[in-house]
C-alpha cells in the first residue's frame, strides 16, 4: 500500500508576512500542521469555508508556494527542504492544476491549441506535429471538436473553457491533479457535465485528485475521502460516506446542517452563529471553540490534535479524546 | 414525475461551435466615429508627407528672392517665405520630419517602456531600482529634459529623437507595470508557472501581450506630444536645424515676420494642430474599443 | 385573487444594445407579487432573473437598454413610465433592493452610520442625531453584535457577512413593502449564508414585508421561498408553490435542474447532465428556447414558441406538450 501513496503531506505550515495593525509586520498563519495522504486513483476532497486555507494548500502541492514548515512528498520526491528545485523539476510533468475561474485561466491572446500545448512545449519533449496531434486528441477527450484548437478563448462559453482548462491539465498525462473549485463558477446545468468528465477521466487514466471545494453536495459526488478544514487546520478526515452520514467534529456537523437542501419540507436544524476567527489573532486553544455548541473549558486552552478515532478516520476534537492525555 | 429518457453516459456536449466572428475588435474600431476622423486626418498628413516631392515638384530650398513674402496665390499656394521659398513645399517636407520623429519616438519609448514595465513587475528587486529611476526622469518636465539632452548631444534630428524617447519612457513604463502587476496574478500565468515555464517565457508570452493595451493608447498620445515637443525644440533652435524644414523651425523663421507674412507661421501651425488632433482622436477610439474588453477580461 | 397584488409585472420585455443591434434579455415576463409574499426566482446565467429585478425599479443604463413592451404596476403607477422623481420616492422606501457582492456595494469612504443615515434622512427627513439612533437600532435588528460601536466603523473593517447585514439594514431602514434580494448570499460562506437566510426569514415575519429572493441555488430557494418562479433564457418557464415545484415539477428544464444537482445524501454514482449549453440571447432558435436541450422535444415545440399556461390556480408552465389539455391529469 505504501507504494500507492502518491502524495504525502506531514505537518505542513504556511505563514505569510503581512502588514498587521498599525503597519507593523505580522505573520499570518494560513496553514497549521496539515497532514494527509492521497493514494493512486483516489480523490481526496478538501472542504472548508473562507479562511480555511484550502486553496493555499492546493497551491503548495503544485509548487506555487514554498511552505514555511513541514514536508510534502510527491511521487516519492520531497519538494520541501534543500532538494526542492531539483525534485520539483523532476515531478512537474506529473502534477497539474485545474482553476476555478474559466475566464481567467486561459491567456486571451493565445489560441486554445497553444494554451493546451503549453505544458508540452515547456517540457520540450515532442515535435510540433506530435504536439498538434496530442492537442486534438485532448480536445476529443474532453468532448470538444478537434478544430477548436484554432480558436481563441473568448469564442467559448464558461463550461467549454473549463473543458479546455482540463485538456491543458491532461497534456502531459499527469498522475495527480489539484482541482481548485473547478465547477463553482459554472452554471448548475454545466456543473454536472464537468463533474462527470472529471470522474470519467479519473476512471480512464487512474488519476488522483485533490478536490478543493466549498459545495458539500458536489464533494460528495466525486470524492472517496474528505478532509474538513477550519481556520487553517484539518479538523476531520474520513471516508466519504462515513463523514457525511456520521460526522464527528462539531464543525463538520454545523457545515452539513447549514447546506440548504432542495427539500422544502425539511426541518431545518439550528443555525450556527459567529464567524471564522481572524487568522492574525486566532482564539486560544481550539480555533472553533468560539462557535462550538459543545465547547468545554478545556477547549479554550488546549489545541486538539488530529487523532485516529476509528480505522481510517481522524478527528481533532476533545470530545473524542478518550485517551485523556 | 416523468422519467428522464436521456442517458447521459458520455459527458454530452454540443459538438458544433458558434460560427466564427473574426476581428470583432477591429470591426468595432473601424466603426468608431472618433477613430474614423482621426485616421482620416492622420492618413491625409501621412500621404502628403510621403509624396511630398511629387505634390508640388518644387525644391524646398529653391529660393526666388524676387518673390519673397508673397501671400497665398496661384503660384504659391501657401505663400512664400523670407527667402522666396514655397511654403507649401516646405510644410510638406517638414511634415516628413515631424511625423517621422513622432512615430519613432512613440515606437521606441513604447518598446523601452514595455520592457521596463514588465521587468519591474516580474522581479521585485528590480522594481524598486527601475521605478526610482523612472520617477527621477519624470520629475523633469519633458521639454527641459529634452532641451538638456539635445544641448549635450548637439542639435539635430537624432538628438531630438533620443531626448524625447527618454522623456516619454517613464510614463509608458508606469502604465505597463500597472497592467503587468495585475496580469501576473491571473490564473493563466499561474498555470504557466505550474507547468515550469521560465521567467522569460512568462514575461514574453503571457504578461507582455496582455499588458500592452493601455500602452497602445498611450503611444498615440506620445506621437502627438512628440510632434508638439519637436516643434517647440526646433522653435527654440535646438532641434532640427535649417535648412532642413521641420514644422517647428519654419514657425521659428516666420516669427520675425509674423505681422507681414502671417502665412509662414499659420500653415505649419495648422499642420501641427491637425496631426495632434488626428492622433488624439485615433487614441480615443482605440481606448474606447480596448478598455471595456480589458474589464471583461 | 382576492386582494390586488402589491406589484404586478406584465409582459415585461427588455432589450440591450450590442454590436449587432438590439438583443432581447427578457421577454414576456409576467407575474404578481402579493403583500407579504415570499417569492423565489431561480435561474442560471442568461435566465434574466437579475434583469427582471433591476427592471422593476427601472435601474437600467439608459443608453444601452430599453423596455420594448410591458409594465410594472405599483400603487396605481406604471414604474416603467412614471417620472423619475416618483421612482426616487419608491426606491429605498417602498421597494428596496439588496445586491450580491457586499464587497462592492458599500462606499468605502463613508462610515456605516453615514450610509444608513443617508436613506433615513432622504426618505424620512430625520435629523442626523435621530438617524444615528435609528441606525444603531437597525444594526441590532440585523443582529450585528456591539452595534453602538460598530455603527461608526468603515466597511473595510467588516467581514462579508457583516457587510451584507449592513446592506440589509439599509434596505429595511424605511420599512419597505417589498425587498428584492438578488443573490444575497452567493458570495458568502455556507454557514454565514444560513445565518443571513434565517435573518431574512425573521425580518419578513417581523416587518410583514414581501421578499423576492433571486438565486441560482435550488437549495436556498427551497428553504426560503413559498412560491417559485423558474426562468430560462429570458423567459419564465415555470411558476408554482414551492412544494409543488420540488415534488412534481412540470417543465423539462426544472426536472433537468433537479436531477443534475448532486444530493447531499449521496446515492447517485453518476450525475444526470442536461446536454448542450445555455443559448446566447441572440441565438436564433425556432420555437421553444429550451428545445435543443430537451429530452422530450416534439415537433410542435419547434413549430411555435410555447405560451405560459396556467394548469391550475397556482401553477403555470411554459411547455406546449405538458400543458395540452389532453395531457393534463
Amino acid at each position: 500500500m505504501a507504494d500507492d501513496v502518491l502524495v504525502e503531506v506531514r505537518d505542513l505550515d504556511m505563514a505569510f508576512k503581512i502588514k498587521g495593525q498599525r503597519g507593523q509586520p505580522a505573520m499570518l498563519h494560513v496553514l497549521h500542521k496539515l497532514s494527509f495522504d492521497i493514494g493512486r486513483g483516489e480523490t481526496l476532497g478538501l472542504v472548508g469555508e473562507s479562511g480555511s486555507g484550502k486553496s493555499t494548500a492546493g497551491r503548495i502541492l503544485v509548487g506555487l508556494f514554498e511552505p514555511t514548515g513541514g514536508s510534502v512528498k510527491l511521487f516519492g520526491h520531497t519538494i520541501t527542504g534543500p532538494e526542492r528545485r531539483a525534485n520539483l523539476a523532476a515531478v512537474r510533468p506529473r502534477l497539474q492544476f485545474v482553476f476555478q475561474d474559466p475566464h481567467a485561466a486561459l491567456n486571451p491572446r493565445l489560441r486554445v491549441g497553444d494554451s493546451i500545448a503549453e505544458p508540452i512545449a515547456i517540457a520540450g519533449t515532442q515535435s510540433r506535429r506530435d504536439r498538434n496531434e496530442r492537442v486534438k486528441e485532448l480536445l476529443e477527450m474532453v468532448g470538444l471538436p478537434r478544430d477548436s484548437a484554432e480558436r481563441f478563448p473568448h469564442e467559448f462559453s464558461g463550461g467549454q473553457r473549463q473543458r479546455i482548462v482540463i485538456a491543458r491539465a491532461l497534456a502531459l498525462a499527469p498522475g495527480f491533479v489539484v482541482c481548485d473549485e473547478p465547477v463553482s463558477a459554472l452554471d448548475v446545468s454545466m456543473q454536472a457535465q464537468i463533474i462527470n468528465l472529471l470522474m470519467d477521466l479519473q476512471a480512464r487514466f487512474g488519476l488522483s485528485y485533490l478536490f478543493i471545494a466549498h459545495d458539500l453536495a458536489v464533494v460528495r459526488a466525486v470524492t472517496h475521502r474528505v478532509a474538513v478544514m477550519y481556520a487553517g487546520s484539518i479538523v476531520e478526515i474520513a471516508p466519504r460516506n462515513a463523514l457525511y452520514d456520521k460526522p464527528q467534529h462539531p464543525y463538520t456537523q454545523a457545515l452539513l446542517d447549514a447546506v440548504p437542501r432542495p427539500n422544502p419540507a425539511r426541518v431545518r436544524p439550528p443555525v450556527i452563529g459567529g464567524e471564522v476567527p481572524s487568522l492574525l489573532v486566532p482564539p486560544p486553544g481550539c480555533r472553533f471553540h468560539t462557535r462550538c455548541p459543545h465547547a468545554m473549558p478545556r477547549c479554550r486552552i488546549d489545541v486538539p490534535d488530529l487523532r485516529e478515532t476509528a480505522p481510517g478516520r481522524q478527528t481533532a476534537c476533545h470530545l473524542y479524546d478518550t485517551a485523556n492525555a | 414525475m416523468t422519467e428522464l429518457a436521456l442517458d447521459s453516459g458520455q459527458a454530452a456536449v454540443s459538438p458544433v461551435l458558434a460560427p466564427r466572428r473574426r476581428f470583432m475588435a477591429l470591426r468595432r474600431l473601424v466603426a468608431h466615429r472618433s477613430f474614423q476622423i482621426g485616421l482620416c486626418l492622420v492618413l491625409v498628413l501621412a500621404v502628403a508627407a510621403i509624396f511630398a516631392p511629387f505634390i508640388t515638384g518644387i525644391d524646398p530650398s529653391a529660393m526666388k528672392v524676387r518673390l519673397r513674402f508673397k501671400p497665398p496665390s496661384e503660384t504659391f499656394l501657401f505663400g512664400s517665405d523670407s527667402f522666396g521659398r514655397d511654403v507649401l513645399t516646405r510644410v510638406l517636407y517638414g511634415a516628413r520630419v515631424s511625423l517621422w520623429i513622432g512615430l519613432v519616438v512613440a515606437m521606441l519609448s513604447g518598446l523601452c517602456g514595455a520592457l521596463i514595465g514588465v521587468l519591474a513587475a516580474q522581479f521585485r528587486s528590480l522594481d524598486a531600482l527601475l521605478m526610482r529611476l523612472m520617477d527621477a526622469l519624470m520629475s523633469f518636465p519633458a521639454i527641459l529634459l529634452a532641451l538638456g539632452i539635445t544641448a549635450a548631444l548637439g542639435p539635430r534630428m537624432e538628438s531630438v529623437i533620443i531626448a524625447l524617447t527618454v522623456a516619454y519612457v517613464p510614463a509608458g513604463a508606469r502604465i505597463v507595470r500597472a497592467s503587468a502587476l495585475v496580469v501576473r496574478e491571473l490564473d493563466y500565468v499561474q498555470a504557466a508557472r505550474i507547468a515550469g515555464a521560465s521567467d522569460l517565457r512568462i514575461m514574453l508570452r503571457h504578461i507582455l501581450p496582455n499588458s500592452v493595451s493601455p500602452l497602445l493608447v498611450h503611444m498615440t498620445f506620445v506621437f502627438a506630444y512628440s510632434i508638439l515637443a519637436e516643434a517647440a525644440l526646433s522653435f527654440l533652435g535646438v532641434g532640427v536645424q535649417p535648412p532642413t524644414p521641420s514644422w517647428g523651425n519654419i514657425i521659428a523663421e516666420g516669427r520675425d515676420y509674423a505681422t507681414e507674412a502671417w502665412w509662414v507661421m499659420l500653415f505649419p501651425g495648422l499642420g501641427i494642430s491637425l496631426a495632434a488632433l488626428g492622433l488624439n482622436l485615433l487614441g480615443d477610439g482605440l481606448r474606447d474599443v480596448l478598455d471595456p474588453r480589458l474589464k471583461a477580461g | 385573487m382576492i386582494a390586488a397584488p402589491l406589484v404586478s409585472i406584465e409582459d415585461l420585455t427588455v432589450q440591450f444594445r450590442t454590436d449587432r443591434g438590439w438583443t432581447t434579455a427578457i421577454e414576456g415576463v409576467s407575474f404578481d407579487v402579493a403583500e407579504g409574499d415570499c417569492l423565489g426566482v431561480v435561474g442560471e446565467s442568461g435566465s434574466g432573473k437579475s434583469v427582471t429585478a433591476l427592471s422593476m425599479l427601472r435601474l437600467h443604463a439608459r443608453g444601452t437598454s430599453r423596455f420594448a413592451r410591458g409594465a410594472v404596476r405599483y400603487a396605481g403607477q406604471d414604474l416603467l413610465r412614471a417620472p423619475e422623481r416618483n421612482l426616487r420616492k419608491i426606491r429605498g422606501r417602498d421597494i428596496a433592493m439588496v445586491f450580491q457582492d457586499p464587497m462592492s456595494s458599500l462606499n468605502p469612504v463613508l462610515s456605516i452610520c453615514d450610509q444608513i443615515s443617508e436613506t433615513l434622512c432622504l426618505h424620512q427627513g430625520m435629523t442626523r442625531a435621530g438617524a444615528r439612533q435609528r441606525a444603531i437600532e437597525l444594526l441590532d435588528l440585523v443582529r450585528i453584535p456591539d452595534a453602538a460601536r460598530r455603527v461608526d466603523e468603515y466597511p473595510h473593517r467588516l467581514s462579508g457577512g457583516m457587510r451584507q447585514r449592513v446592506m440589509i439594514a439599509m434596505a429595511i431602514a424605511c420599512r419597505p413593502r417589498l425587498l428584492i434580494a438578488d443573490e444575497p448570499t452567493t458570495a458568502l460562506d455556507v454557514t454565514i449564508q444560513a445565518q443571513i437566510l434565517e435573518l431574512l426569514r425573521d425580518l419578513r415575519a417581523e416587518l410583514g414585508m414581501a421578499v423576492m429572493l433571486i438565486s441560482h441555488d435550488l437549495g436556498v430557494i427551497a428553504e426560503f421561498a413559498k412560491r417559485v418562479i423558474v426562468m430560462y433564457a429570458g423567459r419564465i418557464v415555470e411558476d408554482a408553490p414551492v412544494d409543488v415545484l420540488f415534488n412534481a415539477p412540470r417543465h423539462p428544464y426544472t426536472e433537468g435542474l433537479m436531477a443534475s444537482m448532486p444530493a447531499l445524501e449521496g446515492g447517485t454514482e453518476r450525475l444526470y447532465a442536461i446536454p448542450g449549453r445555455i443559448p446566447d440571447p441572440d441565438e436564433p432558435i425556432a420555437g421553444c428556447r429550451f428545445g435543443p436541450r430537451c429530452a422530450h422535444i416534439k415537433p410542435i415545440c419547434q413549430a411555435a414558441a410555447p405560451e405560459l399556461v396556467a394548469i391550475d390556480a397556482t401553477h403555470r408552465v411554459r411547455c406546449t406538450p405538458r400543458t395540452r389539455t389532453s395531457d393534463m391529469t
